[in-house]
Formats: structure tokens, sequence, C-alpha cells
């Protein structure tokens, strides 16, 4: 459905996106997980048509896409990372607004918008102005606006920043029975939890590079251990925290220790260690490791730096 | 077109549902004209006129008149014209046949005739033609006042010769040689003086009144040869073919010795001339003000994302541009029509009598309006900077277009810079359509210069906004 080729994409000095190849198959549940500034929103620009690659090729459905080309953009939808809508309006003049823009007209736009609406819980405040919405009904009209022409492929870029965890699930629900139904997504975050619980293929950007491509299972073998181990960052704590200095990763937030063992590094000796400094099991809990943990061994940065 | 329809349909709706801009395009202004038409109505204190471009034609053989001419030439309220510039660039003395065809034209829009006979013989007083187009009532009025001051500021003997020749005719010599003695006697007697000296002075036309000065220096009495201080700044100083005479102003005494023969050349039907200006000025200020925040609107459309999710549509940029610039020139045309509609209301301007040529004038207005709030959008690097640098430039263009106030209160070279701006020659069309009731091809050099500041601002504006990669 998207193919990118060699892209690059530059802002002055800036390389925003350095080479980036990526093919994403139709149905595909796709995944940008990157930090702020990673890429994550030139590649979505790119994709959406709004701006033309410095290099490399980039198609959707086979059609290349650019700015000078309208007409290339029919099957896209996008979601933008702000709320895109005209707040003074009412949330269905806003829909008719972009509905038209399409070429809905009549009965077929009325439906759809109805249809829209109702899919997002905001079928009773169809005639509201949309700046006396709450931030989660902004969220869901914005993605009902990108919807409406019935897209081959939606970019959702962002989608639920600043919204509330109930906007967020009827957000989630919703565009998983989207895909369920067949359209394909790409899904651009920095919140791992989205990628895990949504996407079906992820790729880990950053510094404009794709580091890695696959399913949470495929990235997860990337990493050199099964499992991790926390316990609380005390001064109890701190001796075996020094002690493992050399043995792998030991990350600290939240008042928590999280260790992420070398590959030749035993876990019966951590526990042994632990008990040499009396300290009790129970203060242990091993996990296994998250997407923030591949992002982490393979950019050597955190997702919210 | 579809698309560009659409998208003009949406900012009319987000327009309306704007209440404080909907206030601003329409309601304010109109309570401002209905307060500056009081203010202009009954207030006058401006400093005086400069650069009146007033032509001039001499045709007594009398020094006293050339003398006058001397006078207007030196006064600084006048750009006097005497001459005529013929098609192969040599000039000839303007003459009375010139005088309505370059009013019309708009080369001047005053013109004084001294007539061979400045000297009445059939009455009192003095014989002057004056043409006028007078499209500011308050410049009219200032007009009359000045040549009325350069008349007794500078040829009293004019007046005086002509009470003397008028009494000798009808008298004869030796009964008006007998009254001049009396006089002069009459007026020793009560103020001093020697006699003689009076009665020489009333033969030579000067009224004897130099003694009356000298030997009575009460200041509560004037000079009846030096003007009266309405004159001064000209309010006040009706012109006789305007106003009725009352008995006792200083300067009705003055009118009535001084016979002028007013011919107004244009705007002869115009009910009501300064509203008809005033409201023109006011109307295309705050079509400025309107169209500079709808381009401003640009910024806010980009920080919402709006410009992306417009252009992910089938949108092109052209059609986002051409939109905007659309929807200004409806509501240009709207606010227009709805403030000359107001001035209707209010001041009686005739806005049906030449409403299709008035339309076609307030769509190429704002069409230059717009496009001047395209390039202000275009060259501000925020929205803040927009609304700030378009405040500056819509006052600046206001002031100097001459919205507020006549352009010849300005310094000369502040005229000529006004003549650069979209004010002033969007009130020229006004004042064509409403005052010259000019028609459909009189018209068309002021379209013209309006569509080519609207082309060549949109060029600057379609450029600057591509370069700053405002859709980006």
């Amino acid at each position: 459905m998207l193919s990118l080729r060699s892209v690059t994409k530059r802002y002055g000095a800036l390389t925003a996106l350095d080479g980036v190849s990526l093919d994403i198959a139709r149905g595909e549940f796709f995944g940008l997980l990157g930090p702020n500034g990673a890429g994550k929103s030139t590649l979505m620009s790119l994709a959406a048509g709004l701006r033309s690659p410095d290099a490399g090729a980039l198609t959707v459905d086979e059609v290349v896409v650019s700015p000078a080309d309208p007409a290339g953009r029919v099957a896209l939808g996008l979601v933008p990372q702000s709320i895109a809508l005209y707040e003074e309006l009412s949330a269905e003049q806003n829909l008719r607004i972009f509905g038209e823009l399409y070429g809905l007209r009549g009965a077929l736009l009325r439906d759809r918008i109805n249809e829209g609406l109702a899919a997002v819980q905001l079928a009773e405040r169809r005639r509201d102005q949309v700046k006396n919405f709450s931030g989660g009904m902004q969220r869901r009209l914005n993605l009902i606006a990108a919807l409406l022409h019935r897209p081959k492929l939606l970019l959702c870029d962002e989608p639920t920043v600043g919204v509330d965890p109930q906007s967020r699930n009827a957000i989630f629900d919703y565009l998983a029975q989207l895909n369920r139904d067949g359209l394909t997504i790409i899904y651009s975050t920095h919140y791992m939890e989205e990628a895990t619980r949504l996407c079906s293929r992820i790729g880990i950007i950053d510094h404009g590079r794709i580091h890695a491509l696959g399913t949470l299972d495929e990235l997860l073998t990337r990493l050199p251990f099964e499992e991790e181990i926390s316990f609380p960052a005390t001064p109890e704590t701190s001796p075996l925290a020094a002690q493992l200095a050399g043995d792998g990763v030991l990350l600290t937030a939240d008042g928590r220790h999280r260790f992420q063992p070398r590959a030749d590094f035993r876990l019966s000796a951590f526990y042994a260690r632990a008990e040499a400094l009396g300290l009790p099991p129970r203060l242990f809990t091993a996990a296994r490791p998250t997407l923030e943990a591949v992002f982490l061994h393979l950019t050597g940065r955190n997702l919210r730096e | 077109m579809r698309v560009i329809l659409t998208l003009v349909r949406k900012d009319i709706a987000n327009f309306l549902r704007n209440r404080a801009a909907v206030s601003l395009t329409f309601f304010v202004p109109i309570a401002l004209i209905y307060i500056f038409g009081w203010v202009f109505g009954l207030k006058q204190t401006d400093t005086g006129p400069t650069g009146i471009g007033l032509g001039v034609v001499n045709a007594s053989a009398n020094p006293a008149a050339e003398k006058f001419v001397d006078a207007l030439r030196a006064d600084s309220a006048f750009r006097v014209v005497t001459t005529f510039e013929n098609p192969d660039h040599t000039r000839r003395p303007l003459t009375e046949a010139d005088l309505r065809s370059l009013i019309h034209d708009g080369k001047f829009r005053y013109a004084v005739v001294i007539p061979e006979d400045v000297i009445r013989r059939d009455g009192i007083g003095l014989h002057l033609k004056i043409f006028s187009d007078p499209r500011n009532e308050i410049e009219s009025k200032m007009v009359n006042g000045l040549l009325q001051k350069a008349i007794f500021s500078n040829v009293p003997e004019l007046l005086g010769q002509s009470l003397q020749s008028r009494a000798r005719e009808v008298l004869g010599n030796a009964r008006f040689d007998q009254f001049n003695r009396g006089l002069a006697g009459a007026i020793t007697t009560a103020f001093g003086g020697d006699p003689a000296q009076v009665q020489r002075d009333l033969e030579s036309g000067g009224l004897g009144l130099k003694q009356v000065a000298k030997a009575a220096p009460d200041p509560t009495l004037r000079r009846l040869d030096t003007p009266a201080p309405a004159a001064k700044n000209g309010a006040g100083a009706a012109p006789a073919a305007t106003a009725p005479a009352k008995p006792n102003a200083p300067e009705d005494f003055f009118s009535r010795l001084v016979k002028i023969d007013q011919e107004q050349v244009v705007g002869k039907d115009v009910r009501s001339p300064l509203a008809t200006r005033l409201v023109g000025g006011w109307a295309i200020m705050f079509l400025l003000f309107a169209v500079s925040a709808s381009s401003a609107a640009f910024f806010d459309e980009k920080s919402t994302g709006l410009f992306q999710r417009l252009l992910s549509a089938p949108v092109t940029r052209a059609q986002l541009l051409w939109s905007r610039f659309l929807y200004g020139i409806v509501l240009g045309l709207v606010q227009l029509s709805t403030l000359f509609l107001a001035g209707r209301v209010m001041y009686g301007i005739d806005v049906f009598g030449h409403l299709g040529n008035l339309l076609v004038v307030c769509a190429f207005a704002a069409a230059a309006c717009t496009s001047f709030g395209m390039l202000v959008a275009a060259l501000a690097p925020n929205a803040q900077a927009a609304n700030g640098l378009s405040t500056f430039v819509v006052m600046v263009m206001s002031a100097t277009g001459g919205a507020w106030y006549p352009m010849s209160f300005m310094p000369e070279f502040m005229q000529k810079i006004g003549k650069f701006t979209v004010v002033y020659w969007s009130m020229e069309g006004f004042a064509q359509v409403l005052w010259a009731g000019s028609t459909f091809g009189e018209l068309l050099p002021i379209l013209g210069v309006l569509a080519g500041i609207t082309a060549g601002v949109m060029a600057i504006a379609v450029w600057r906004l591509n370069h700053k990669q405002m859709f980006e």
C-alpha cells in the first residue's frame, strides 16, 4: 500500500529523514514508534503528499504522491497531530466542508456524517461549536474528519495527544474496528503502550532512520535478554545497583531500578548477590521486556527523551 | 472551482460564527462613521490647506488684478495654474473656455476668472467668476474664504475704485468731490487726521481708513480693509451663491461688495458631499482591517494543522490562495455595500442612483485591499507581527490616502505618497461614481489602476507565501 524507497528529506542543515526504505502492506496496522523529533511527522507528511522528498520515491497504492498531484491524495486520510478543525463551526459544518473537498455531496455526504458522528458518540453534539467540545471529543471528531471519503490508507500522526483515557480507548477501539474492516493504518506515536496494543507491525525510528522493523515478538528477539528485573531504588539496594555495573543496563526511573542483563549474564548470579547483601526476594520483580527496552537497546536513548 | 467555492463557503461560515469579527467588520465602522460624521460636520479645527490646484484667468487690464494674481501665487494654500499645455508641449495662457474641461478632467478643482470688467459698471463691488468641483465641502468653503482674504488683504483698492467709480457716475464730478470732502471731514472730525490726505486716499480707492487706524488705536475697532477673523481660516466665509447674507456679519459686507458668479461643474446633484467622502474613506479603511485580519488567519490555519488537513485532501495550494482571495472580495463587497447603505440611511448618500458602477468599484477596491492583506500575511513572520504590521500600514495608508481628511491638508510630498495607496484610488473610484456620476467607461482608468495594484501585490504575495513555506 505504501512504499518508500531511499527517501531523504532535509530542512536546511537538518536531515529529518535519511534514506528511509519501507513497505507497508494492504490491511496492516503499522506503528511508527520514536521520540519527538525522530522524523515521524516528516514521514507522515511525505506520505500525505504535503511535501516532496529531496531524494527517493514514495508511492501509495503504486501512485506517486506529491503536493503537485491532488488526485493522488484521494486514497489517503490524514489525522493531523494537532486538532485541525474550525472551532467556531459546529461538528457537522466541519465534516460537511471536509467531505465536500473530497467530492462528497447530498445524501451520501449526509449519511457518511451521520455514521461518523455515531461511531465516535458525537451524534448528539453535532450542532455544537467545536470550541465547546472537550479535548477528547475534539480528537474523536478530528479522526472522523479524515474518514468521510473512505480512504484506503489512514495516516494517524499521534492522534491521542492530550486525550483522557476514556476517549483514548474509544479511539483505539474504533481504529481497531476500521483495521479489521480492511483499512490500512499507519500510526505514529511515542507511546509504546499504544504501539504494543494496536499495531501488527512496528517500525522504530530515530534521527531520521528506521532502526528496526517487525512484529512485537520479532523486535523483542533483538534484545539480548528475555527478562528484566526491577527493584526499588533505595539506600538499602544501592550496593546491589553498584555491583551490577558492567553486567548490563541499569535504568532508574520513578523510584525503581530496572536491570536489563547482558546476553551472557545469568540471573542466578543476580539473585545470589542480592541474597549476600541481605535483600529479600520479595523486592525483585522479573518481567518480559517492553518496546521501550528495545528502543533503548537500539538507539541508546529513552523514548521520552 | 467547486473546491474553491467550498473553501470560500467555509471562510464565510467561519466568519459569521465569529461575533467579534462581524462586529468589527460591520457595526464598529457604522458607529464610527456616524460619530465622525457629526464631528466633521460640526467642528473644523484644521490649520489650513496647502497646494490646492487653482486655475486663474486674468482678462483685466487693471494693475490691481495682476496684484491679486500675485497674491494668490504667494499663498501656500494654492498651486496657481495660469497656462495651458498644448499637445506639442508648448504653453499658452489659460482661457475661460479651458476651465470646465480641465476641472472635469481633474487637473484642478477650482478656477478664478478675473473678467475685463472686474470693477462692476452695473453696481458697487467687484465681478469675479469661480468654477469649482467642490467634492469636499470643507475644502470648498476654505477656498472661497481664502479668495476673499486675498482680495481684502492685498487689493482693497479694487473695492474703493469700484465705489469711487460708481459714486462719481451717479453724483457727477462736482457733487462727488463735495461728497469726498464732506466724508473726509467727517472722518477726521471723529478720528483725527489731515482732511486733505484722507480725501486723496478716498479718491485713490483706499477708503481713507488708514487714517482711522493711526488716529484711533482703540483695540476694539477693526480695520474694515483687513480680513475678518473667520475669513483667515476660511471657516464661516460662505460664498454668496450658497449662503444667504447675514446683515451683521462683517464678511457679508464684503460678500455684497464682491459679486461672485459661482458655477459648480461636478457633483451638483450630490445631497451630502461630506458624508459621501467620509463613508468611502472609512469604509475602505475598515475593509483593509477586515481583509488583513482574514489573511492573518493563515497563520492560525497553519499552526492548528488545518493546512495539513486541507492539503492532504485533493486541494492545491493555488486553490487555497485563490479561495482566500475570492473570500476577501466577497467580504469586501458585502462590507462596502453595507457601509454605503448605512451612509444612505444616515446621510442620504445617493447609492441607488449609481448602484451598478458603485458595486464594480467596490469589487475592484475589495480585490486590491485583499491583495494587500495577503501581502501582509506573506511578509509577516507570525500572526502577531501580521496584526501589528497591518495596523500600522492601514493607518498610514488611510491618513495619506485621504480617508480621514482632504489630502490637500497635508504637505505636498505626502499628497504624492498618498497617490500610491489603495485607499486613494478606491476613494477616487467612489468619488467618480457618487460625485461625478461617471460612466463605466470613464471609470476604466481608475479600475485599471486598482486592477494593476491587485495583480502586482498578489504576484509578490503568492511568491512570498510559497517562498516562506507557509503551506508546509
